[in-house]
């Protein structure tokens, strides 16, 4: 019943929204009057809404972490910080800045943070009136926004600052956040368009999508906490957690038979069978693209086209140098099966002390040269001897789990000889089955009248 | 029942998707890098846009016809400008290069 209301809310909503269309701003007259000057237009009617938003993980890149070991209670993570082989750069290391120029003579402004809502000078994780005044409300609440602006430009004083669109036309547009808000930073994280996850939400891809639903829907957020999962690489988080059974409920099916799977397999099990994205990439050899400028070597794909791995998830990370990934197994009582997309990234480890290094991008980039790129970042965290560092890294490389939280299909979702046939997609043995129970598993006794049925049914 | 229907829907689509692509028998993919010298667009309201590619390689232009929304609608908003390097991938349908995959090449 309370499932049924929640999906009917949902449902609702979204007939509203994509039947009608969207119901105009109500501080529209107001800001058509005055113009748009930043926060402090919206702050006359959403008091208090910039200082908020600094609090969040998507003003600072970072938050406490509770569920990932060898994690300093104390200090806070995020792409602000964290090292690892996705981007092996971070704000920190790999700041917004002009790089050295390349071999044809040219430069550009580039680092992680130009997927931050702030203007640089105002950078992550900045507080304070300047930073108030500094949030890009627009880049995720106007339809209507000239990207042209949202570039890194240098200022009279020669300071690198983040563009933005600040008229009054976008102004204008404002509303709840539409998919493109948010794909404007999540379609290219990692280094490129669908690079990280293969996040390709459209309805070719994505039963949500097709269905007209938008990523607030689910990630509906209250004072700027954007609801996050577990996946095992999204460290950050403002606290708040969403799952497919929120609105589902854990018996979302007509079939009994799939609701008795939903205690030991996740949803996204049966229905994320596909996933996507860069599969490997490697930070110690840059290649040279045709403008000259280098860029880590990267064996991409695209959304849909590789399949998962799948392990017992029991929502807490193993965080090892050459290891981030779901911990779990089938008798710990709290795990389920979880689909996973699998990476390996290699880059550079301390010769000391075995710990991945990071690296600023500026020196490869220009010259290809990744040791330097270690030298740099170095430099930058205060390592003692930081050419010493770089000279003596050593190349490795790192396995990486990363959830498959999207990409959701009903008509493509895993059914019961997609598992239980002999050459079914989940190892039952590493799994922890014994052979008794592979046994039982991949006999047909198991699906073969439920299957029959089924086929009549659908006939 | 509402199996049947499902079908239906599933078939409708299917349908769809080749008349988007238009035609039964798909024609050779061509893959390109190229920085775009010029896009046309009507306007907001466009359903189709020529951007001309430069080849990376061969340095020669090609005009790609670009009918797919999401990139249409990076066009019109400049998330996708002249000056951009892009991977493309078209086939050659009535004598026009016809767009199949264009996504910028850079990353963050
Ligand atoms: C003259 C007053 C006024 C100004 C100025 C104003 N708003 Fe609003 N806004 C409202 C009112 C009233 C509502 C509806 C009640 C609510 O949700 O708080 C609203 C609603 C919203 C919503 C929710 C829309 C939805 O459909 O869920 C967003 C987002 C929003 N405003 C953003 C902004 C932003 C960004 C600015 C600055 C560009 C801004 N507002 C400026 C009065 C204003
Ligand atoms: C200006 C760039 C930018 C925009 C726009 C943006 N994001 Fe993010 N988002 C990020 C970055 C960067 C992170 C990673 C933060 C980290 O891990 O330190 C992130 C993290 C997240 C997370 C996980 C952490 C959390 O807060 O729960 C979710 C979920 C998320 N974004 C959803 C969205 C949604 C939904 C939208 C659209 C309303 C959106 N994002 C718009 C850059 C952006
Ligand atoms: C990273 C993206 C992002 C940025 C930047 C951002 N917002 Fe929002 N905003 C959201 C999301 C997501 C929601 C929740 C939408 C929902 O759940 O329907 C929201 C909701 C709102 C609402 C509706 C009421 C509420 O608090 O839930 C207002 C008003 C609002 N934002 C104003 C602002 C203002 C003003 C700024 C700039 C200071 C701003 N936002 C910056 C993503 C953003
Ligand atoms: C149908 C609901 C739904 C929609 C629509 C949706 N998400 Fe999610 N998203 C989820 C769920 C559920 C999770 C967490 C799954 C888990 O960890 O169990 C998630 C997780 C995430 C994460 C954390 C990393 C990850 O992949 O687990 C990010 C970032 C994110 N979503 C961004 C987006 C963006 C951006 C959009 C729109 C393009 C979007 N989501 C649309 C349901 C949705
Ligand atoms: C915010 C609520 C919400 C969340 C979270 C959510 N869904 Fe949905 N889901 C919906 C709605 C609404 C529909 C459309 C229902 C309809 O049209 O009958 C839907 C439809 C579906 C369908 C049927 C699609 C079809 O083609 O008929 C599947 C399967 C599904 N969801 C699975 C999932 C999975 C798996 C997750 C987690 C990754 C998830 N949902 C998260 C609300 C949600
Ligand atoms: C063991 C595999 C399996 C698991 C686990 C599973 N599903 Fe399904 N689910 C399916 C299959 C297969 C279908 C399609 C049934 C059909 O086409 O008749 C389906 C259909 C659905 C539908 C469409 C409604 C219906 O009955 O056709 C929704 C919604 C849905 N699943 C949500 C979920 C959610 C939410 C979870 C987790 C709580 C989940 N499923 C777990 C296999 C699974
Ligand atoms: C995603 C893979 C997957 C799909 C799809 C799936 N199963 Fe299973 N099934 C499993 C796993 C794993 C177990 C063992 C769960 C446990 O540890 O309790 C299992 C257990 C079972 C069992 C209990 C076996 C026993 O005696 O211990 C039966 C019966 C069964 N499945 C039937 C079905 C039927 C019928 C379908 C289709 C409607 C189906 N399964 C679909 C993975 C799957």
């Amino acid at each position: 019943m309370k499932r049924a209301k929640t999906i009917g809310t949902a449902l609702a909503a979204l007939l509203y929204a994509s039947g009608a269309p969207a119901a105009e701003h109500p501080g529209r007259a107001q800001i058509e009057k005055d113009g748009y000057k930043g926060p402090a237009t919206c702050e006359e009617c959403h008091p208090g809404t910039a200082k908020q938003f600094l609090g969040t993980v998507h003003w600072k890149h970072a938050s406490k972490v509770d569920n990932v070991e060898h994690l300093d209670p104390k200090v806070e993570y995020g792409m602000k910080n964290r090292i690892y082989t996705m981007c092996n750069g971070n704000d920190v290391v790999n700041n917004l800045k002009e790089i050295p120029k390349n071999s044809a003579g040219h430069s550009k402004l580039t680092g992680c943070n130009t997927c931050h809502p702030g203007n640089h000078i105002s950078d992550v994780g900045s507080t304070g009136p300047a930073a108030e005044a500094a949030v890009d409300c627009l880049v995720c609440h106007s339809s209507d926004y000239d990207f042209r602006q949202r570039k890194p430009y240098k200022d009279a004083q020669g300071r690198v600052v983040m563009g933005q669109d600040r008229s009054t036309k976008a102004a204008l547009a404002v509303g709840k956040p539409g998919v493109k808000n948010c794909m404007v930073c999540h379609e290219s994280a990692g280094g490129g368009v669908l690079i990280k996850r293969g996040l390709a939400f459209n309805k070719e891809n994505d039963a949500h999508a097709a269905k007209g639903m938008v990523c607030v829907d689910c990630h509906k957020s209250k004072d700027h906490h954007v609801p996050t999962g577990f996946d095992p690489n999204n460290w950050a988080n403002d606290g708040v957690r969403l799952a497919c059974s929120d609105c589902h409920g854990d018996k979302p099916h007509k079939n009994a038979d799939y609701n008795r799977h939903v205690a030991k397999i996740a949803c996204q099990t049966c229905h994320i069978p596909h996933t996507g994205g860069a599969v490997a990439k490697d930070f110690t050899v840059w290649e040279q693209g045709e403008d000259k400028f280098w860029e880590p070597t990267t064996l991409k794909r695209d959304a849909n086209e590789t399949v998962p791995v799948y392990a017992w998830y029991n929502k807490t990370v193993r965080n090892e140098p050459h290891f981030i990934g779901p911990k779990g197994s089938r008798k710990d009582g709290k795990s389920k099966i979880y689909p996973f997309k699998i990476y390996m990234g290699k880059a550079f480890y301390d010769k000391e002390t075995g710990k991945l290094l990071s690296m600023d991008f500026a020196p490869p980039m220009a010259t290809g040269n990744a040791r330097a790129g270690v030298e740099s970042a170095a430099r930058t965290l205060g390592m003692k001897d930081p050419a010493a560092v770089a000279k003596n890294a050593v190349p490795g490389w790192q396995t990486i789990y990363f959830a498959s939280s999207h990409l959701v299909t009903k008509g493509k979702a895993l059914n019961c000889v997609n598992c239980h046939g002999v050459n079914g997609v989940l190892n039952f043995r590493e799994l922890g089955y014994s052979e008794a129970e592979v046994k039982k598993l991949t006999n047909p006794e198991i699906y073969f009248k439920q299957l029959v049925e089924m086929q009549k049914q659908e006939w | 029942m509402k199996r049947a229907a499902a079908v239906l829907l599933a078939a409708a689509r299917v349908l769809l998707v080749v008349l988007a692509i238009g035609g039964v028998a798909r024609a050779e993919e061509i893959k390109m890098v190229g920085v775009i010298t010029k896009i046309d667009i009507s306007g907001p309201d466009a359903k189709v846009a020529t951007a001309t590619l430069k080849d990376t390689k061969s340095e020669k232009t090609v005009d790609i016809t670009v009918k797919d929304d999401l990139t249409l609608d990076k066009f019109k908003d400049h998330r996708i400008v002249e000056g951009d390097e892009i991977r493309c991938k078209y086939e050659v349908k009535d004598g026009k290069n016809v767009s199949n995959y264009f996504r910028k090449t850079a990353g963050c």
